[in-house]
């Protein structure tokens, strides 16, 4: 022992310091570097988010912002994005810099900070040992990176060992988490790519698309406009504006014209946000209509047929259908129930209103969910409607579960094989109401049926924005992942939508009939959506 | 015809006849509609309306005549001709005929296809007294199979004894059993055999209370539960609970007393998670086949 120890004193390097000395510098530049990038980072991050007002433009935050004119003309100010991997690099090298002359005056210092090294106690500095120790072991498995290799030759001889070190035990990480990115993933996000956000830049002008379309893109974006029958309605609205607008080139005949036009906007939008179920298949019944319209008739015929069509679709289809599925969830309904819903969904809001004012008496338990809080704005639009509700976070499900009655959903689509698509939670709440053996409605019009089949969420799925997930409205500290998130090899994953097996699911409330999960086939085949 | 003479005509079927509450509610309004003295079609609809709601205040079980009825009136209805009263009237009797015609033979399909099941050395539990489960029994004994019945006595009308009669008739053996011994009788018997009031959009089955007990104690045990039904006993109700079934269906005489909470209810709703399979004349189905069978009649 004595030997080792003294093997370990008369290790003292060039600088004069013995290796324990050095541990400590280390560590201290570090820190302090540390701190430093930190809030370089802050900094730097802050710029683009000065340029911008609108709330709409909340999710180009990091990508630059935009202005939608009046005229639909778009302003663009395109900015480098931070996250691209050659500003990285550069910022990387900026970083380093900084450590060099930070590590030359903490040099000079040195006699004092080993003189407060002493002063600390046994453990602390154990515990800086250790952390020096593995900063090291990492160091050495990077030393083949050409990054610390250029670095060092930029060292001046005398702080080289010291520095080195310092520079390898953290940059090092960066590059690690840089080099394993993709490649070490969990399974779960195996079938995924890395969410992109919206890059709205990139469609220069955006030719040939109504400004409609580009409002919708934005909303659409920045989650302005949510639920699939509002997304389906406010597509309708903006088809129908455009088709007014439209003026035909000439020698072109107009539908023709409109489905490539209509081909350009739905490829914008669908850049914007994936397009839901029910957009699609409004879509696909609009198209069948325009191919099957007679050519030779004038183009205000055309437009005006066409027009019938949006109108007739969205009163039928949805607002109509809307009203026979709440009669018949009203005979569901019986005074003193305890109806527990999730999410936000009109449909549903509608539902319970019109049971209100036909004099039922009953009670709402609103369940909501971080990270989109929909409950919430639920929650105000039934207590205005002087519904008695109460709210609960996702997290007390199970203690509220045991006074309910029923559970009444709403879907984002229904897949052939009878499964139910919805928002993300909407099974675990199924399978809560199963575990208690409550029946579970879901309520969704037909228009909403999928021809797909899917067994569970991760073949097809949305991703959100993964950074609202570590958004923190209750407290007022920033989420500790969140300074961290970039630095480690920790990635989040938001999916918006999750399949809720059917046998999870006591009926399918429709405007045909209330049916069993299973007869979603047979009404397709009764009712084809696609013609 | 008055209400007077609708519900005996009614009760005279039931009484004399072999037929089901369903089969003799649908005769009755083919009567209805034969001896009608309106001249339009509303007026038809009307009369058709009374008559139903007369029958229904029968202490025969409603959910039979109501699904009965319900298809019936769909079918004959189904092309409602713009022409002249009498021929509309020709039409609807003779769809009418048509479809009794039809759902006589039914039964017998029904049962050549369940006797199959009823092997040698085989014991069956079955619930109440239904006639198409006794028709069955019937035809596997004319094949000379070697099995066992277990009847459930089946409380409050003691409708199991009447089946047990019509079993020592024929020679079948079988045994009456409690209604509470279901669970005890469960481990040794091979399937279960019941049949039906009325079966509901969710491929449930609406039946003699009981039924969902058996129910519950043979999927514990792992027994296959059979239901032998008529496709004119397809209902578009979708009940979500036993509270949810109509009072109509659950209580005789239901707007007599206002306190359920003590009255005994005469039905009960077997959910489609415990049903293997529902032998009808359309087929072999699984509960969720009702509802598409369902959708193609009245979409």
């Amino acid at each position: 022992m004595d030997k080792k120890k003294q093997s370990k004193e008369e290790k003292v390097g060039a600088d004069g310091l013995t290796k324990k000395e050095r541990r400590a510098l280390k560590v201290q530049a570090r820190q302090t570097d540390d701190n430093k990038a930190e809030q370089k980072n802050i900094r730097q991050h802050s710029v683009p988010k000065n340029g911008e007002k609108s709330e709409i433009n909340q999710n180009m935050a990091e990508k630059g912002s935009e202005n939608v004119t009046e005229n639909g003309v778009i302003v663009e100010e395109v900015k480098v994005p931070l996250d691209k991997p050659e500003s990285g690099l550069s910022m990387k090298e900026k970083r380093k810099l900084e450590w060099e002359k930070k590590l030359a005056s903490v040099k000079n210092e040195n006699n004092i900070e080993t003189k407060c090294d002493q002063q600390l106690s046994k453990s602390e500095q154990k515990a800086k040992r250790r952390e020096i120790q593995e900063a090291q072991r990492l160091a050495k498995k990077n030393t083949v990176t050409k990054n610390t290799e250029e670095l060092n030759s930029k060292i001046s001889p005398e702080n080289k060992k010291i520095d080195s070190a310092a520079t390898k035990s953290f940059p090092a990480k960066h590059t690690c988490s840089k080099r394993f990115d993709g490649s070490i993933l969990s399974p779960l996000q195996m079938p995924f790519r890395d969410y992109k956000p919206v890059e709205l830049y990139d469609s220069v002008c955006l030719p040939n698309i109504h400004p409609a379309f580009i409002e919708l893109g934005v909303q659409y974006s920045s989650k302005t406009i949510l639920g699939s029958n509002a997304r389906c309605i406010s597509l309708l609205c903006a088809l129908s504006r455009l088709v007014k607008d439209l003026r035909t080139p000439p020698e072109q005949e107009f539908s023709r014209y409109l489905e490539l036009v209509l081909q350009k906007s739905t490829s914008y939008l669908q850049k914007c946000r994936p397009m839901s179920v029910s957009m699609t298949n409004a879509l696909k019944l609009f198209k069948s209509q325009l191919t099957q319209i007679d050519s030779n008739i004038p183009d205000e015929d055309i437009k005006k047929k066409l027009l019938d069509f949006i109108d007739t679709f969205i009163h039928d289809e949805i607002l109509t259908a809307g009203k026979a599925i709440s009669l018949k969830v009203l005979e569901k309904i019986s005074n003193g129930d305890i109806i527990l819903i999730y999410g936000c969904s009109s449909l549903i809001k509608r539902i319970l209103i019109e049971a209100f004012e036909s004099k039922k008496q009953f009670k709402v338990i609103v369940v909501d969910n971080r990270p989109l809080t929909e409950g919430v704005e639920m929650l105000r639009r039934l207590t205005k409607a002087g519904i008695d509700c109460t709210c609960v976070s996702i997290n007390g499900l199970r203690y509220v579960m045991a006074s309910v009655t029923k559970i009444v959903l709403g879907a984002h689509s229904l897949l052939t094989n009878g499964y139910v698509m919805s928002r993300a939670g909407t099974s675990l709440i199924a399978l809560a109401a199963k575990a208690f053996n409550r029946p579970v409605l879901v309520c969704c019009e037909t228009y909403k049926f999928s021809e797909r089949v899917q067994a569970d969420s991760l073949v097809y799925n949305e991703i959100g924005d993964p950074d609202i997930l570590l958004k923190d409205d209750t407290l007022n500290n920033p989420s500790p992942m969140k300074s961290r998130s970039k630095k480690r090899r920790r990635k989040f994953l938001n999916l918006l939508y999750d399949v809720t097996p059917a046998f999870l699911i006591t009926a399918v409330v429709t405007e045909l009939a209330i049916l069993p999960c299973t007869s979603v086939p047979v009404v397709l085949r009764v009712k084809p959506i696609e013609i | 015809m008055e209400g007077e003479e609708i519900s005996k005509y009614f009760l005279k079927i039931i009484e004399h006849e072999d037929v089901s509450v369903g089969i003799a509610a649908i005769r009755t309004l083919m009567e209805i509609i034969n001896k009608t003295a309106s001249t339009t079609v509303q007026g038809l609809d009307e009369n058709i309306k009374d008559g139903i709601s007369i029958m229904k205040r029968s202490h025969y079980p409603v959910a039979a005549i109501d699904s009965g009825c319900e298809l019936f009136v769909r079918f004959i209805t189904l092309t409602r001709l713009d022409t002249h009263f009498e021929e509309c009237k020709r039409i609807m009797l003779k769809r009418g005929n048509l479809y009794l015609k039809h759902h006589n033979r039914s039964r017998n399909t029904i049962v050549t296809s369940a006797s199959k099941l009823i092997g040698d050395g085989v014991r069956i539990l079955t619930h109440s007294r239904s006639r198409v489960v006794l028709q069955t029994l019937r035809e596997a004994a004319k094949q000379k199979r070697k099995f066992e019945v277990y009847v459930t006595i089946s409380e409050p009308d003691k409708s199991g004894l009447e089946l047990c009669k019509q079993l020592e008739i024929d020679g079948i053996p079988h045994v009456a059993i409690l209604d509470s011994s279901v669970g005890y009788i469960m481990e040794q018997i091979d399937f279960v055999m019941i049949g039906a009031e009325c079966v509901v959009e969710s491929g449930g089955v609406v039946n003699k209370i009981g039924s969902y007990t058996m129910a519950v104690c043979a999927r514990e045990m792992n027994k296959p539960f059979y239901v032998l039904t008529e496709s004119f006993k397809f209902s578009r109700l979708f009940p979500l609970g036993q509270q949810d079934l109509p009072l109509e269906y659950k209580y005789d005489n239901y707007s007599n007393s206002t306190d359920f909470k003590k009255v005994h209810p005469l039905v009960d709703y077997t959910p489609p998670s415990f049903i293997t399979l529902l032998f009808t004349d359309i087929g072999i189905l699984t509960p969720s086949a009702v509802s598409d069978e369902l959708i193609k009649l009245y979409l």
